[in-house]
């Protein structure tokens, strides 16, 4: 008892004021987070008059053949948005790093990069369909003009385009948020050290893959975490733009969701789709850490 | 003076605090009541955004120079309107006096038990001068046709007045056409003779979901097809379903405007009022907002309005689209909000409600030729509410059901499955759904 007491020491006067200061931001992710967190799950196992029906909802959820063409929607949506952002932001950041020496063009550029991310999604949505809408959009007519097509295309009809048209939309916006990122990195990357390496005769290609990769890679991680998340939540263009139509060729993860709760409202359902998302993502986003390690080795 | 201690000072002060905090809501819960007007100084009218809600934004203010209630009218786009709607009524929230209401919303909220009832509460009556399928629409359970299991043995009673008397009907060039289509078959020979290079014959409303249901409904009624039976079995699959979504999608898709899968109301009235198609399915509201504005539109005065053409069977059904106004039942000012709605449907206020781009629903207002000359859609709406159009089936599920039948539709549209195989599909989902829901399949 004795030994037990002496255990449990007294907190000091510093370590009582952390905790204190920590209370606020805790009681803030209780109330944002844990509660809603809870709530959804009770909901995920009740029915719509509140009686637990167990895992009832879950197997409606993972039965029903929509959600499957969601996954594959989002899954093809994920694997052309964040590759070519990655490659186009990092392709810039490059290039502006290692080009563009004058302080004034580097702060025009950076302005330039914020504007498509302070966009609001629903324009951008608008703005996507005047360029690939059928018969009035501008895409069509600049193609048609230059002689490239001689047919209107129906970017938005055809199931391979309309998933391109889509994500062709999500890479103009996101694509410079990578580039601010990349591009900030590639700001801590020790001058003596690229100098050392001309020295010693390192073209381009050397300079990256042995010294900028090593210190982008936590960002890379960061990147993917970032925009995964986005993926999941992608909903306004793709609303505006297609509907996720043709079919469900573009009714994404989020599309999906929406539909099952604020058209069939079916929240139970809706609860046991978030849950298993939630699951899913937290898996891979576990997966993608111990891929990409966060420290630098 | 009697000293008291720190405990008791802390009690008093926290009994204290709770009565000055509770007078307020005793005070608010002594002079509320659901149906008080003497204390009504304002009412809140949840509408749609768009044509519908401009005639009624406009005159409201006139009610408010009379009665001196001020209205507020809160506007949001189709969708938001209808979930701000369901997560209110969820909470019996009490924010909103008035709500414009979709007609296919009325199952959702009868079920709910959301609204008041205006006969039973306010006395409201039939009047001959307004088609009887306008009250029946606003009338819950429904008055006929198969009734939800849930809802079956309720009393009926009127919980809507239609304030847009919305029918979708058919549009053509008359100044390229001498004769008006009278069956599908005839719409067809005339998307044939008239399409050619950049002016289609025919445009198809073909965006997934809400678009595509609404624009194919009529055809699938006018061919003998239907969602439903009499008693809610399924019946997209038959032999008639399958050929009016055939009929659509690939013989009249021939001479439609390419992208009809994408195809909304608003690129099918930019198309026809830019002179680069014939004929379409239509609503009131495309006439007034695009297709016969002045300054807006190169075909004003060159289109023709008529019912739906006839199917194979001779029959051409109309879909309402009304739009209702109804007084949630959380409204703690029924009494007024009934009183403005009665205000409202009053003939010489219809009428200039009309005159401000309103839709009326009275049959002498629809056929007055001074109110026809700058509406020339009257004729064709009031010979449309006088057959019995069809209304969309009445049922709570109707937000899922449609959304699985304008996605097939979508599909068949686009090519990416045929007509059978895409309402095949759709029927079977649409079983799955019902059963869960408690209805027969």
């Amino acid at each position: 008892m004795k030994g037990a007491r002496a255990g449990r020491r007294r907190l000091s006067r510093d370590e009582r004021l952390a905790y204190m200061l920590l209370l606020p931001a805790l009681g803030a992710v209780f109330v944002i987070v844990t509660i809603p967190f809870v709530l959804v799950i009770i909901q995920s196992i009740s029915a719509e008059d509140g009686t637990l029906v167990g895992f009832r909802n879950y197997s409606r959820a993972l039965a029903n053949p929509l959600l499957y063409d969601a996954i594959r929607a989002t899954g093809v949506y994920s694997l052309i948005v964040l590759p070519t952002e990655i490659l186009l932001g990092l392709t810039f950041a490059l290039l502006v790093h290692r080009t563009v020496r004058p302080q004034g063009l580097r702060a025009a550029i950076y302005v330039l990069a914020i504007l498509p991310l302070v966009v609001p999604p629903v324009a951008i949505g608008v703005v996507g369909r005047l360029v690939y809408a059928p018969s009035y959009g501008v895409l069509n007519v600049i193609l048609e003009r230059i002689g490239f097509v001689h047919h209107e295309v129906n970017w938005l009809g055809d199931p391979t385009l309309a998933m391109l048209a889509v994500a062709s939309v999500d890479i103009w916006q996101w694509t410079p948020f990578v580039y601010l990122v990349l591009f900030s990195g590639l700001q801590t990357v020790p001058r003596e050290s690229v100098e050392a390496a001309q020295i010693d005769g390192a073209d381009w290609w050397a300079q990256f893959r042995y010294i900028d990769l090593f210190y982008l890679r936590p960002l890379f991680l960061l990147i993917v975490f970032f925009r995964l998340a986005d993926v999941l939540r992608v909903f306004d263009h793709v609303f505006i733009l297609t509907g996720g139509g043709p079919g469900t060729t573009t009714q994404l993860l989020s599309l999906y969701m929406y539909r099952v709760e604020f058209k069939y409202f079916d929240s139970g359902q809706a609860a046991a789709l978030a849950v298993l998302v939630l699951v899913s993502f937290s898996i891979l986003y576990r997966l993608i850490s111990r891929a990409l390690p966060l420290e630098r080795t | 003076m009697q000293r008291i201690s720190r405990r008791e000072f802390v009690k008093r002060t926290a009994f204290a605090g709770a009565m000055l905090t509770s007078i307020p809501a005793l005070i608010e819960a002594c002079t509320s009541g659901s149906n008080t007007t003497s204390k009504t100084t304002k009412l809140t009218i949840a509408a749609v955004q768009g044509a519908e809600d401009g005639p009624l934004k406009k005159v409201a203010p006139m009610y408010q120079s009379q009665t001196g209630i001020t209205m507020e009218v809160v506007e949001f786009p189709y969708d938001q309107l209808f979930e701000k709607l369901v997560t209110t009524f969820q909470a019996n929230g009490s924010s909103y006096d008035l709500c414009m209401m979709d007609d296919p919303w009325m199952p959702k909220f009868g079920t709910m038990g959301a609204l008041q009832p205006l006969d039973s509460n306010f006395g409201f009556t039939r009047d001959s001068d307004i088609p009887s399928i306008v009250y029946d629409v606003g009338t819950w359970p429904p008055p006929h046709g198969p009734v939800p299991p849930s809802e079956q043995g309720k009393s009926k009673h009127l919980y809507g007045i239609t304030i847009v008397g919305n029918v979708e009907m058919f549009m053509y060039r008359k100044d390229l056409a001498s004769t008006a289509p009278a069956s599908w078959n005839d719409v067809l020979a005339n998307a044939q003779k008239f399409n050619k290079s950049n002016f289609y014959g025919y445009v198809i409303r073909g965006k997934a979901t809400n678009p595509a249901s609404s624009d194919s409904l009529p055809i699938l009624w006018s061919f003998g097809g239907d969602i439903f039976d009499s008693s809610w079995k399924v019946v997209l699959d038959s032999t008639a379903s399958i050929d009016a979504i055939t009929f659509l999608t690939q013989t009249l898709k021939k001479y439609a405007e390419p992208g009809a899968e994408n195809t909304d109301a608003a690129d099918r009235d930019r198309l026809i009022a830019i002179g680069q198609a014939f004929q379409s399915t239509t609503w009131p509201a495309e006439v007034t907002g695009v297709v016969e504005a002045a300054g807006v539109s190169q075909v004003a005065g060159k289109m023709a309005y008529i019912p739906i053409p006839q199917g194979p069977g001779g029959k051409g059904l109309g879909m309402m689209g009304n739009w209702l106004l109804g007084i949630p039942k959380g409204s703690q000012n029924g009494q007024a909000a009934a009183d403005f709605i009665k205000w409202l449907i009053k003939t010489e206020n219809m009428k200039t409600y009309v005159q401000n781009g309103g839709i009326p629903t009275r049959t002498s207002l629809l056929n007055d030729p001074t109110l026809g000359q700058s509406n020339p859609y009257f004729p064709a709406l009031a010979q449309s509410l006088a057959a019995q159009p069809n209304w969309r089936p009445r049922t709570d599920q109707w937000n899922a059901v449609e959304t699985i039948y304008g996605t097939a539709v979508n599909q068949a549209v686009a090519g990416l499955k045929t007509p059978k195989d895409a309402l095949t599909a759709a029927a079977e989902q649409i079983r799955t759904a019902m059963k869960q829901a408690g209805y027969p399949s």
